[in-house]
């Protein structure tokens, strides 16, 4: 797309389910927008947070660092096919 | 009206005026007016004979005021007060009435346009009746200067102004000074490399001591007037303390974001902590705050991290300055019109229809492509190329009216490079005119139509779009009167010069004109093309109006040229015509301080003072006060209705 081929770095955001309870700040403070509440409910009754434009990731890890429930992380995408978002 | 000696000198300004008026009948008339005790005319006033003729009446006569019906006080007023006070009068009874402009240009009825010379002039010499005798004020001088716009323009003017000992603020909205020039490959005619004798310029101006550079920055308000002006200049943050910065590229390699360069007009990309390119000035990267995730050590924060020597402050913020400086050069360039107002020709749409500035960066060796000429789309070489002229120029009905003057010689050397390159290809250049004006212009054309051969065909482009993987264009050659179709590798579009995207806020900012298409207004075309109408603001390069790089260089150094003479003088003298409070009549209302657009009325113990320094005489404050308490000298109350009484008489 462009001549220098320059490519954003990509991120893999992975959301444990179980220890999530849904106070919504990874959402609220994505700078791009990746995440949203999900409609389905955990095994707690929350909403955990899902990828709603995981392309968009840029592995700046703030909803790791600002998840209270230490419920989601980010890694580093290179490509390879592995967990899921 | 009080008993004065009045001379009258009316001017045939040629024809001018002696076409439309009775010149003679004008001076008779004039010679029964009561006060007036000399009446002439002469076919050139403010030719040597002519100020002579005034020069000696006012001797002989012994006339205490001067009353010229001539053009407009903006052209001669100051010829004619110059000449009066070598007679020993004081200049400020000297009157112009105006019957050229004001008159003979505007109707075309002689019996008419001579009676209303008539009422003209004399209401001038009412005025002349009740003149008084004022001297100027004088004005001490700041002997620094703002340029506002880092481009070629702004460069040179800042080196002229600062190689005579004067100080300069380089004030650039980008992070790095340059311009578009730094942005061409080559220079028509003799192809010289931009990059090459700009630069140099670049360097002197980041080591000149005289120069301080503000890149980043923006002048926000400007107040005062000439010699005096007060600017504030706000700097936003680059988040890189460019003392620190090593430009080692360590931040970018980590930075996850990429966006459009704008150096390269998007034919590549950059992260959001970049340097425009490496031969910057200032030598240092920037933090693009609208790209980068949230500036925040928490958030992201991977160029901080990288950066060894600690350059990168996300806390960094915006700076305002307030500096002192005599004199203002307006330097703020152009812009591309922009291909999406261009419908028919793909709006910008079309993969492989470029801007000639795209064009200049797939040419130039630091460019998107390291100097290969490649489509955008398969990077390929383009075999067959279309250059389109008048691209948004000289369409009165939908685009610019105007001739945007360089996009033929430019067109020219694009053909050419592109046949340098690709000797093997095709070169199709459309024109309607092409206008080579210039010292080795009209040669560089024939040389690479002739030698380069390159393809000119005479007509307008009427439509282009995508087919089969190339770019089909549907014009006309009205040399042989035939349609012509071409399955073009790639578009070049000579789109029009319009002034850049803040010329209309910039103008607003310094309260100076602009023309009908929106550059920046000159004082007048021919006699003051560097000068804005507010004196102490000068113009160059192309916020004044498309031109080229040598006329661009001449107008700054021109503009330069005018300062240095400006803030040699030991003091300014400021026009006497100012404001004045009659202390008796003024209640303190602050009426006039609010109607005050140059700031120059403050209230002192509960009476309006007027700063005579600041005031200009534009008569606000007096059309305001309703106990005619503030009147500007030699325009009073009295002076203008006696001027309507003259005038309906």
């Amino acid at each position: 797309m462009y001549f220098n081929d320059l490519k954003p770095l990509h991120g893999r955001v992975f959301v444990n389910e179980t220890w999530c309870k849904g106070c919504g700040f990874c959402v609220q403070f994505c700078p791009t927008n990746v995440l949203d509440t999900s409609p389905e409910f955990n095994a707690k009754g929350y909403h955990p947070p899902i990828a709603k434009n995981p392309e968009n990731c840029r592995d700046c890890n703030y909803c790791q660092l600002i998840c209270p429930e230490f419920a989601i992380y980010v890694e580093r995408d290179d490509g390879n096919e592995k967990g899921k978002v | 009206m009080t008993k004065k000696r009045t001379g009258v000198f009316v001017c045939h300004c040629g024809n001018n005026i002696a076409a439309t008026v009775d010149v003679k009948k004008v001076a008779e008339a004039m010679s029964n007016e009561e006060n007036v005790v000399a009446s002439e005319d002469y076919v050139y006033m403010c030719s040597d004979p002519g100020q002579n003729a005034v020069l000696q009446s006012i001797k002989d006569n012994k006339l205490d005021s001067v009353v010229i019906s001539c053009c407009s006080p903006n052209l001669h007023e100051k010829t004619f007060r110059d000449n009066a006070k070598r007679a020993g009068l004081n200049s400020f009874t000297c009157e112009i009435a105006n019957i050229r402009e004001q008159c003979a240009w505007v109707h075309k009825d002689k019996a008419v346009a001579t009676e209303k010379a008539i009422k003209i002039s004399r209401s001038a010499v009412r005025r002349a009746g009740r003149d008084q005798a004022l001297e100027p004020i004088a004005v001490p001088v700041t002997r620094k200067v703002l340029v506002i716009g880092g481009g070629i323009a702004g460069i040179q003017a800042a080196l002229d102004i600062a190689n005579a000992g004067l100080k300069v603020i380089l004030v650039e909205k980008l992070a790095t000074i340059g311009g578009h020039m730094l942005q061409l490959s080559e220079t028509f005619p003799t192809l010289d490399c931009s990059q090459c004798i700009l630069s140099p310029k670049m360097v002197d101006v980041s080591r000149h001591e005289n120069i301080e550079l503000m890149t980043y920055s923006e002048v926000q308000e400007v107040n005062g007037s000439v010699g005096n002006f007060q600017v504030k200049i706000k700097q936003k943050p680059s988040y890189v303390d460019p003392e620190l910065c090593k430009i080692c590229d360590d931040c970018a390699a980590v930075c996850p974001v990429v966006v459009p360069n704008e150096h390269d007009l998007g034919l590549t990309a950059r992260r959001a902590i970049h340097i425009p390119f490496a031969q910057a000035i200032p030598a240092s990267y920037t933090l693009d705050e609208n790209a980068c995730l949230g500036l925040n050590p928490v958030r992201c924060g991977k160029c901080k991290d990288a950066c060894d020597v600690g350059a990168i402050n996300y806390d960094m913020l915006p700076k305002t300055v307030t500096e002192e400086v005599g004199a203002i050069v307006v330097a703020t360039g152009y812009d591309l019109y922009a291909q999406e107002h261009m419908n028919e020709l793909g709006g910008g749409q079309i993969d492989d229809v470029l801007d000639g500035l795209q064009f200049e960066r797939l040419c130039s060796a630091s460019g998107a492509t390291k100097g290969h000429v490649l489509r955008p789309s398969d990077r390929t070489v383009p075999k067959d190329v279309v250059f389109i002229q008048c691209v948004g120029s000289r369409d009165p009905a939908n685009h610019c009216a105007y001739c945007s003057k360089i996009c033929c010689m430019y067109t020219a050397k694009h053909a050419s490079l592109y046949k340098h390159h690709v000797p093997d290809g095709r070169a199709y250049v459309f024109y309607i005119d092409i206008r080579s004006g210039g010292k080795g212009y009209e040669e560089f054309v024939q040389r690479i139509m002739e030698e380069d051969e390159a393809i000119y065909l005479r007509g307008r482009v009427s439509k282009l779009y995508r087919k089969d993987g190339k770019v089909r264009v549907l014009g006309t050659d009205t040399l042989t009167g035939q349609n012509v179709e071409i399955d073009a590798d790639m578009v070049v579009l000579a789109l029009a010069m319009e002034p850049s995207k803040g010329t209309a806020d910039i103008a607003k900012t310094l309260k100076i004109g602009r023309d009908k298409d929106g550059f920046l207004a000159e004082a007048h075309p021919k006699l003051k093309p560097v000068e804005s109408v507010t004196a102490g603001i000068f113009l160059a390069g192309c916020a004044q109006g498309p031109k080229d790089i040598p006329e661009t260089v001449s107008q700054a150094s021109a503009a330069a040229a005018k300062v240095i003479g400006l803030l040699s003088q030991p003091t300014l003298s400021h026009a006497p015509t100012v404001a004045k409070v009659r202390n008796s009549h003024c209640t303190g209302c602050e009426m006039c301080v609010t109607a005050c657009p140059y700031n120059a009325i403050s209230l002192e113990n509960g009476k309006a003072l007027v700063n005579e320094v600041l005031c200009e005489g534009c008569g606000s404050c007096s059309a305001t006060c309703v106990r005619s308490a503030i009147e500007v000298k030699n325009t009073t109350g009295l002076q203008i209705q006696e001027m309507i009484e003259a005038c309906l008489a």
